[in-house]
């Protein structure tokens, strides 16, 4: 027989790592609530006819909000044959109120009082046995995060639901009992024993979706009412709140004989550190500043090291495995870098004047020399003598120095030179695929080393802080903290973060929020951002925080200029959130956040950046010319050049208004690495990306200055986001006018920006044009209007009604 | 056409994993889009709280 057992307990109180434990999942863990709006399931370790359901986390079984309707509606519908209560040891009374709603369901109980360790550490002592006593049920001791005790816990459970016994042990006082006997004996004798006690408290408290499903008889309800009635006079209150407060008197009662806390009204370690980190004045600079380092690390240090190994070795010429020889190579490739150029430009004037260079006695070229950035620092004559000199140097082979280990493209192309493989589909392969995904892959450990921060923030109980402390901003502005969790969940990606948004009840705050919420740089952006840092800027450690801060004003200005139009026009919902107790996260627990966050990457570039690349590689490879269709040998002659020049001129005023930016930007649409991607194929002379070398870096720097960049970058960030980000948007919009309107803001707030940054920045480097600065002056002028006009809050409300 | 294949084989077998490769990825895309396990967004819908609601669960 199935046993199903339904983990039960209050938000961010280690449901899911329970359920993680016990079923060996890997859901995604956050230290914030809410983490889990549906209801997951699996099955137990060892024990495959049992199945756990870890429910979303609530505070009570009154339907206020979606997790709570979600939770009660298992619970009453699919009656599952025991609930595995998971209470926050640390914060006793608060979870104790929805275990005393957990008994009356007529369903066995066990609680499992989490975070054991943290009770112990802070000298608090908790009596189980005389917990257990009270409440009625078996109480056992864990620690989700460490392991201990869950075995015990999930084992107590399946006892329970085996013995199938369930006593409420709490008694409400006189009126309300006699109202809740009047209630059952009137409406629920058909109803089973076990479940009369909670239908009858609920309807009690007049709970609107229990009287519907129910559905009594008006004549039925008028006498109950009378019940009800009687018992709100007598105790001089609401139904509603006298249940509330009579649970949490019996509450501290059962926590006066169980629990016994060691310090009591001093303050905890989480609350000295919220005294700084959500202090008035510093809560604001000290996010500013822990995300400046996330992404400086992340790309511009730690990351750019991973990545440029990724790049220069896993998908460039190779790599020295330990590095073992690396600084002999590099003395040798130093000491052959000028005849190696001397080669080079002579043999290439040769080639360009048709001459064999071993014949070449009258030739003379010039080799140029360029630093890391691509810029020129020597120019040397090369004629014949110096040629024959340089090129009896033997150029150092890398392989020959340490344990060395061919990239990808040497070791592809070697097999499909070995097997005698087409030309074209060698260039379709190394230059379409390996060059365009690669390039992607490239730049994964950045990814990894932006995750594994995301998953300590987040682990550790920080980013539920950002969320109180943005709540002060955001309500400036008309929206509230809530809405800040969204775009925290999109710093991962997009499309989480738009669903998380479901979480807000009130209807024009939840649009804006997702309206918004991609603003904030998703990790597929991150490619794109180190892309444009290293070959543009050098690195600059500016570059890539810049563009989470460049998100975060684009949401605020978004959120002042929208909450002044007439549709979104209101005072902004109550927020209020419980702060959960910091911690050390898990090691195990950081780096499966991590990693699945990566792997899903990993997976996308073998899917649909895969399928984009050989796409653009036949749209890049075939066109016209010279008056037949055919494989190209210039770039420019080709489909893609066709379709990416028709729409070149509409990115013309933001300065990038060549057709492979246009198709990037265009590709970016499928998937947002898809513009690295593009690079890789159009860019690259069918080089690696993120080389720190010249060529690919020289190659964008013929076509962008560095401000175009960075308008090419700030449009890229702020744009529509990727396919299946919109089709997040319009699943939540529900509605097609909606999707068109959020996704078209976001166009045009792009567009507005890159134009502003553009041609305004121009017309200080004395490069701008006239009618452009006019034209980003009016865009501005509009945009300070629509932030600085008076707020006017409706007085009138119009609608059409049907009679 | 023997001696096409002889010549051609090298050719032959890696368009023929390429096609293998570009079908995987097709079917894998459409999967994953069903289960929710890894849609097209980076995020992994599999992993999202959410994902029960906007994919048919395996």
């Amino acid at each position: 027989m199935e046993i199903r057992i339904a983990l039960a307990g209050n938000p961010n109180s280690g449901k899911t790592t329970l359920f993680n434990a016990l079923t060996g999942s890997n859901q995604f863990v956050g230290n914030w609530p809410g983490v889990t709006v549906e209801k997951k399931e699996g099955r137990l370790k060892r024990h495959s006819d049992v199945v756990i359901t870890d429910l979303p986390g609530i505070y009570s079984l009154s339907p206020y909000t979606l997790e709570e309707v979600v939770a009660r509606d298992y619970l009453m519908n699919q009656r599952p044959n025991a609930i595995l209560n998971i209470v926050d040891g640390s914060n006793l009374e608060r979870n104790l109120y929805l275990t005393t709603q957990l008994t009356e369901l007529g369903i066995p109980v066990v609680v499992a009082i989490n975070m054991m360790d943290v009770v112990k550490k802070s000298g608090d002592t908790i009596r189980t046995e005389e917990l257990s006593r009270q409440l009625g049920c078996k109480v056992v001791e864990i620690s989700a995060l460490k392991g201990t005790g869950v075995t015990e816990a999930a084992e107590t459970a399946i006892q329970a639901a085996i013995e199938d016994k369930a006593v409420p042990m709490h008694r409400f006082s006189g009126p309300v009992e006699h109202a809740i006997a009047h209630i059952e004996e009137a409406v629920l004798h058909d109803y089973p024993a076990e479940q009369q006690r909670w239908y009858a408290t609920k309807i009690f408290e007049r709970d609107e979706r229990v009287l519907q499903s129910l559905k009594i008889p008006a004549g039925t309800m008028a006498h109950i009412e009378q019940d009800i009635q009687a018992a709100e006079k007598e105790l001089d209150d609401d139904a509603e709140s006298i249940i509330t407060n009579e649970r949490y008197v019996y509450i501290a009662s059962v926590l006066k004989s169980a629990y016994k806390k060691r310090n009591a009204g001093k303050l905890s370690i989480s609350d000295k550190i919220d005294r700084v980190v959500t202090n008035r004045f510093l809560a604001l600079p000290i996010f500013a500043a822990v995300m400046f380092i996330v992404y400086y690390v992340s790309v511009t240090t730690v990351g750019t090291w991973a990545t440029d190994w990724a790049n220069d070795g896993v998908f460039g010429e190779g790599w020295r495995l330990f590095g073992v020889g690396s600084a002999a190579y590099e003395e040798a490739a130093e000491a052959y870098a000028v005849p190696g150029a001397m080669v080079e430009a002579f043999e290439s004037a040769a080639e360009e004047a048709g001459i064999d260079p071993a014949e070449a006695s009258d030739l003379t070229a010039t080799a140029v020399f360029y630093d890391d950035n691509g810029n020129v620092t020597e120019e040397l004559p090369v004629d014949f003598a110096a040629y024959q000199e340089a090129a009896a140097i033997e150029e150092p082979d890398p392989a020959a120095f340490g344990w060395w280990v061919p990239g990808i493209p040497v070791l592809v192309g070697n097999v499909l030179t070995a097997i005698g493989c087409a030309p074209w589909l060698e260039g379709l392969i190394l230059d379409g695929i390996v060059g365009g995904v690669g390039a992607v892959l490239g730049f994964v450990p950045q990814m990894l080393v932006l995750f594994l921060f995301l998953a300590f923030l987040e682990s550790c109980g920080y980013m539920a802080r950002v969320a109180f402390v943005m709540d002060r901003v955001f309500r400036k502005f008309g929206l509230s903290g809530k809405s800040f969790i969204p775009m925290l969940i999109g710093t991962g990606c997009g499309i989480p973060g738009i669903m998380a948004s479901r979480t807000i009840e009130n209807e024009r705050d939840r649009r804006m929020t997702i309206m918004t919420t991609t603003f904030i740089p998703c990790g597929a952006k991150l490619p794109i951002i180190a892309l444009i840092s290293g070959a543009l800027f050098g690195g600059a450690w500016w570059v890539a925080p810049s563009a989470y801060f460049v998100g975060i004003l684009a949401i605020v200005v978004s959120g002042i200029m929208l909450k002044k139009t007439r549709i979104f026009a209101g005072d902004p919902a109550p927020f209020v959130m419980e702060l959960p107790a910091y911690h050390w996260p898990t090691l195990g627990n950081v780096l499966r956040s991590m990693w699945e966050r990566g792997w899903s990457f990993i997976r996308k570039a073998g899917t649909i950046i895969l399928l984009s690349a050989i796409v653009l590689w036949f749209l890049q490879g075939f066109g016209v010319e010279n008056g037949s269709f055919g494989m190209v040998k210039d770039l420019n002659n080709s489909i893609l050049a066709a379709i990416g020049s028709a729409i070149a001129w509409l990115f013309a005023p933001l300065g990038w208004g060549d057709w492979q930016s246009a198709v990037a930007s265009i590709t970016g649409l499928i998937a947002k690495e898809n513009v690295v991607n593009t690079f890789g194929i159009l860019y690259g002379g069918f080089d690696e990306v993120a080389e720190n070398g010249w060529q690919i870096w020289a190659n964008m720097r013929a076509v962008y200055t560095p401000l175009a960049a960075y308008s090419f970058l700030v449009f890229n960030l702020l744009c529509a986001p990727c396919f299946a980000a919109m089709g997040a948007i319009k699943r939540e919009m529900n509605n097609a006018k909606w999707t068109v309107f959020a996704i078209g803001y976001q166009c045009v707030f792009a567009y507005a920006a890159s134009l502003i940054l553009y041609q305004l920045g121009s017309l200080f480097s004395g490069s701008g044009s006239v009618a452009g600065a006019i034209a980003a002056l009016a865009v501005l002028g509009l945009i300070l209007y629509l932030l600085f006009r008076p707020y006017k809050e409706s007085t009138s409300l119009r609608a059409k009604v049907t009679i | 056409m023997l001696d096409f294949l002889t010549e051609n084989w090298g050719t032959i077998l890696v368009s023929a994993l390429l096609a293998a490769a570009v079908i995987a990825a097709f079917l894998s895309l459409r999967r994953a889009r069903k289960k929710g396990a890894a849609c097209a967004c980076g995020g992994s819908c599999g992993q999202c709280a959410c994902s029960g609601m906007c994919h048919k669960q395996p």
